[in-house]
């Protein structure tokens, strides 16, 4: 965005100098609460993490005597990447991720286009229900659904019990169900919601044409919804594929409940457990900054496929 | 230190803590609406008359109620004036807050601080040496948890309270079933087929409790960590652990033990329904029973833990070592902060006020006088009138005084953590034991400390 904003002012250099004065100033008041904001909250702690992450503080002998830092250089990456711990969690988002991006949108799609094709009863009132799941903090949504989750406490347990089925949503094999579950009752709201405002942006005379066309609602969701949807749905990806690789407050959550769940469960509990429970903050930031790579690459990755000119995904 | 380690039950129950939370904000709350009159309304008359400023001190900790001691201490002492501050239960990001405090020069003077956690403080730089202005308290305290707050013959911090451990059980299920208190660990393993038998299970073995069973391990024998010639001798898989572990494993191979976490939701449920009858827990547990279990009033008992040998005495741990009054780097008062954290921890209204409010076994080397372990209705009613100090004395007697705390004890609770939960879901506990032990010796040397032989 702020390479955007650069590029924009940079671009008139041949202009006088008086001219292109009057207009970049006014451009520069307009941006600058942004740019301010950006800038302390934004770049200086990436910033600052990128720094500590070149860091290591270290003790010696019995550890008696106050600690030394010192520049290490690219060791705490190596460190971060070599532990077998933290591949695997990297290794269990992604995997997470492959389950968790294709559900999240298809639901998110499926109740958009069902709210929106004007078939339903009490729409907005389902509307918001369907998005009131994102108004609960993800820690206490996390806790509501433990309940559901503990069989001492669980209604679900207890019914599913009475006919047989004998149901443990916190075993490590279904763990990361359990997760998927929370992680879209939290979100498909949300993203239900981006894709309808972009529903409601389609202007209504192309769905005429197509009903003149003889089009069914099958048809028209098909053919002319889905394909203006696309960008809608492009971004709900990305912000989806970066949630599943920040994911956090549900596993930390559920961890005490459960033997599935231990502390290096996912990138970002490793990187907790390293700077507030060893105190290694450098470690930390040398994890952070490695899911952020991730997360940088695997968004952009997407969206180059599914840009690519001429040969579009779909 | 009741919450020196109900802290590390936090970790155990996140549901009940949401309920904890809220009685906590509520708590914290009232509390500090009645500091803030107190203060107005005490510290004038009493500041007046001496002349000068006192001199203010803010100590940080968790220990529900520990205010009533502070404010003992603020109409007590018209020259020094100290602010509580509320903080998280360490394990829970309170300990990550204060050394991030310490490291931006604004922390409290005085801060509530594990035994456990003590040498990571101390590696971390966060202590500060109040030699000088403590060292004629040694006598007011018991000598291994003195030690606690001494390193390299410096002292860093006071002593307040340990979590000796014993075994809760409910005596009327006991006497039912025909049993008595397993008086040693082959009697427990005899006790928990029968219990089997009917259907309940004697305890849980949590795989989520690292200091439990650090606690086991303190119990059976060698130490973990041995500062030695300069460098820690790490033996977790010494062959007293490892003796407690393949019993362990035994007992949850056959199933004789559940392996839900304690202090949950669930527990609890199974504690009132009698579906686990006992407990491996500390002193400050007995306000856990009896707030998670009201329906079972009356019915419980404490007996010694179960011990390995026969011999007559009594060999006990203390849960996550205790808790200490620290004095952190920093301060501009070492001896206003020394003679807070002694006074707090020693004088006999203080701890008395403590120990009513649940935080644990006085380090005062004479409790005689504590008049809430002479008599304590509520609680020794919840206990069949039984005087549940009694064995808690006799546990807190026989700790291990050596046991020391390596420098990286929250590391090391979350691999315990970790590990035990593989061992549970299809591990084995020896195999836990073993990698603990490596892993304990790669997380030091990645401090930079030394390790012996290695």
């Amino acid at each position: 965005m702020s390479a955007a904003v650069v590029d924009q002012t940079a671009e008139p250099a041949e202009a006088p100098r008086l001219r292109r004065r009057r207009r970049v100033s006014p451009a520069l008041w307009f941006v600058a609460p942004f740019g301010i904001a950006f800038a302390l909250f934004f770049l200086v702690p990436i910033g600052y993490a990128v720094y500590q992450s070149l860091f290591k503080t270290t003790s010696s002998g019995l550890g008696l005597t106050a600690p030394t830092r010192s520049f290490v250089g690219l060791d705490n990456y190596g460190d971060a990447l070599s532990s077998s711990d933290f591949r695997s969690s990297i290794g269990r988002v992604l995997v997470f991720g492959v389950i968790q991006v294709p559900i999240m949108i298809f639901a998110a799609t499926v109740l958009a286009l069902l709210l929106e094709s004007g078939r339903t009863y009490f729409t907005r009132f389902f509307r918001v229900s369907y998005f009131l799941p994102y108004g609960v903090p993800g820690v206490i949504a996390s806790l509501l659904w433990g309940f559901l989750y503990v069989p001492a406490t669980s209604p679900i347990v207890d019914v599913l019990g009475h006919v047989g089925v004998h149901a443990d949503f916190l075993s490590s094999s279904s763990i990361l169900g359990s997760i998927v579950n929370i992680v879209t009752w939290e979100f498909a709201g949300y993203n239900m919601l981006i894709l309808i405002a972009a529903l409601q942006g389609i202007p209504g005379d192309l769905y005429e044409a197509a009903r003149v066309d003889g089009a069914g609602p099958w048809r028209i969701a098909w053919h002319i919804k889905l394909p203006l949807l696309r960008p809608a749905i492009i971004l709900s990806t990305v912000f989806t594929i970066i949630g599943t690789l920040q994911l956090f407050a549900e596993p930390l959550v559920l961890k005490p409940l459960t033997t599935a769940i231990n502390s290096n469960y996912t990138p970002n509990l490793s990187a907790y457990n390293q700077a507030f429970s060893n105190d290694n903050y450098s470690l930390a930031a040398a994890q952070a900054v490695i899911v952020a790579l991730i997360a940088f690459v695997l968004s952009f990755g997407f969206l180059r496929i599914v840009n690519r000119k001429g040969r579009r995904a779909w | 230190m009741r919450v020196g380690s109900a802290h590390r039950a936090h970790r155990g129950h996140a549901l009940l803590g949401i309920a904890a939370v809220t009685g906590a904000l509520l708590v914290a709350g009232c509390g500090s609406s009645g500091n803030g009159s107190d203060a107005s309304s005490a510290a004038p008359s009493t500041t007046a008359s001496s002349g000068g400023q006192p001199v203010e001190l803010h100590f940080a900790s968790w220990v529900p109620n520990i205010r009533n001691a502070v404010d003992l201490f603020n109409r007590a002492h018209s020259d020094v004036h100290v602010t509580l501050d509320d903080m998280t239960a360490g394990p829970d990001g309170g300990y990550a807050k204060l050394l991030a405090a310490v490291r931006a020069g604004n922390a409290p003077d005085v801060a509530q601080v594990g035994y456990d956690e003590m040498p990571a403080f101390l590696v971390a730089g966060a202590l500060q040496d109040v030699t000088q202005y403590a060292q004629d308290s040694e006598s007011k305290f018991v000598p291994w948890q003195w030690k606690q707050g001494v390193f390299g013959g410096k002292v860093y911090g006071i002593p307040q309270a340990s979590g000796p451990m014993a075994f809760y059980y409910r005596k009327d299920l006991f006497d039912r079933w025909g049993l008595t208190a397993p008086r040693t660990w082959a009697d427990f393993a005899a006790d928990a087929a029968k219990i089997r038998a009917r259907g309940s299970s004697i305890v849980t073995f949590p795989p989520t409790q690292a200091p439990m069973f650090l606690g086991l391990a303190q119990q059976a024998g060698q130490q973990w960590f041995t500062p030695r010639d300069d460098a820690w001798d790490v033996t977790v898989n010494n062959s007293d652990t490892m003796r407690m572990a393949n019993y362990w494993q035994g007992l949850v191979s056959r199933r004789l033990v559940q392996t839900e976490p304690d202090m949950s939701t669930g527990w609890f449920k199974d504690l009132q329904t009698g579906s686990i009858v006992g407990w491996i827990g500390a002193s400050w547990g007995d306000a856990l029973l009896r707030q998670g279990a009201p329906r079972t009033a009356g019915k419980w008992r404490v007996a010694d833990l179960p011990q390995w040998a026969n011999d007559g005495r009594t060999v006990s741990a203390s849960w996550a070592g205790g808790s200490a009054s620290a004095i952190l780097r920093g301060t501009d008062h070492p001896e206003q902060a020394t003679e807070f954290a002694v006074w707090l921890n020693s004088n006999l209204d203080s701890v008395n006020s403590l120990l009513t409010d649940g935080y644990g076994w006085p380090a005062i080397a004479d409790p005689s006088h504590v008049r809430s372990l002479q008599d304590d209705p509520t609680v020794f009613k919840f206990y069949g009138g039984q005087n549940i100090w009694d064995t808690f004395a006799r546990a807190d007697a026989g700790v291990d005084v050596d046991w020391a705390w390596p420098p990286t004890t929250d590391e090391l609770y979350a691999t315990v953590t970790d590990q035990l939960k593989k061992a549970v879901t299809g591990g084995s506990i020896p195999d836990a034991v073993n990698t603990i032990q490596q892993q304990s010796v790669s997380q030091l040397k990645a401090k930079g400390l030394s390790v012996a032989g290695g």
